[in-house]
């Protein structure tokens, strides 16, 4: 995960998870802290990949961090926390977006970019795949998405998918094949 | 692994067909134009999925410490909880907690485990008000109406024997006992 990676050089004995999620049970916040430089960023992108607006996916990821807090106690493997924060993350968008307005056009803007609008032709071409997989991921309904996004995105298992989304492997399987198929029909003008 | 699709092809393959045999073409594949257009649309797909795995779209600077604060809130609002009256007198949560499990324990079936109490942030020494993450264990079997049952009898007791107002009651079943 990039976001843990990147922090090596402050924290060069970085403990491992299960020794940081044991400390914080017992109430320590700095060590607390720690997982939470670790892995806001992969929930942050997930929220975002999922619920497709930053101010949603910022509140989404403040609450699972909460949450997690307050269920440590919950937690019967200390080594199962990034799990177990996949799990909390993607149940969490899911209700955010249950509690909006069906069809309601809230604003999305994962793809606001800043970027400059000279570009080399690959990568304008690149860039305008992204575009159209980004709004194709939007027509998915939201646990085709959520499957999507956690089985080809950030590369979970079909078994803890099927836990999250509280269904079967094979139903995973089927919501997979639904949205690759409808996704891929959206990418067949670049083919 | 056959998963039946709506997105069938007129070679009588479907999409996720297609998908599995991506990079070991098997001979229908090879040969079949349908197979062919549905692989090439993947193939940009896949490549897409790539470059949206490798955008590292960052969080707000200050989302640590928003959770953080957050956190720092949570924990003192969780070791004491102001009686009703002048807002002098306080109940250490753990003492909160303990009637209410007491009270989810009264419920056939039903064990409690962990019970986090807390201020809620819209209490008052006038009107005190908590919120509760009330884990449970209940035995193989019990019906749907048990969860109820434990939601109105934490409910009274915070009320009855504490005097405090339950905003919030977070009911989790951690585990099941078998037998």
């Amino acid at each position: 995960m990039g976001g843990g990676v990147r922090m090596g050089v402050a924290e060069a004995a970085a403990l491992d998870d299960a020794t940081l999620v044991a400390r914080s049970r017992d109430g320590d916040m700095r060590a607390y802290e720690q997982l939470v430089r670790r892995y806001q960023g992969p929930m942050y992108r997930l929220a975002l990949r999922i619920v497709g607006s930053s101010g949603d996916a910022e509140d989404a990821v403040q609450d699972v961090f909460l949450t997690a807090w307050r269920r440590l106690g919950q937690l019967h493997d200390d080594a199962a926390f990034l799990g177990w924060l996949y799990r909390t993350t993607t149940n969490q968008c899911l209700n955010v977006l249950r509690k909006r307005k069906p069809h309601a056009d809230t604003e999305l803007d994962e793809h606001e970019s800043a970027e400059p609008r000279t570009r080399p032709d690959r990568a304008v071409e690149v860039s305008a795949q992204l575009d159209a997989l980004r709004d194709a991921l939007r027509d998915l309904t939201p646990e085709q998405r959520a499957c999507w996004v956690l089985r080809e995105v950030h590369g979970r298992s079909y078994d803890e998918i099927a836990e999250t989304i509280g269904t079967t492997q094979q139903a995973v399987r089927g919501r997979l094949a639904r949205a690759r198929a409808q996704l891929a029909e959206v990418m067949a003008p670049w083919r | 692994m056959a998963v039946t699709s709506d997105y069938d092809l007129p070679c009588g393959r479907d999409v996720e067909q297609v998908w599995e045999v991506m990079d070991h073409l098997d001979p229908h594949t090879r040969s079949c134009p349908h197979c062919a257009t549905v692989r090439e649309s993947l193939l940009v797909l896949r490549a897409a999925t790539e470059e949206l795995a490798r955008e590292e779209v960052e969080p707000p600077s200050d989302l640590v410490s928003r959770i953080m604060s957050a956190v720092r809130a949570d924990v003192r609002r969780s070791v004491a909880i102001p009686l009703p009256g002048d807002g002098l007198a306080r109940i250490s949560a753990r003492a909160v907690a303990a009637v209410l499990r007491y009270a989810a324990d009264g419920v056939d079936g039903v064990r409690a485990r962990g019970c986090r109490v807390v201020e809620a942030a819209e209490s008052t020494g006038a009107d005190p008000v908590i919120e509760v993450d009330l884990s449970i264990a209940i035995s193989a079997g019990v019906t749907a109406e048990v969860y109820e049952e434990v939601r109105r009898r934490v409910l009274a007791a915070a009320s009855a024997r504490v005097g405090v107002r339950l905003a919030r009651l977070d009911l989790v079943v951690s585990d099941v006992l078998e037998g």
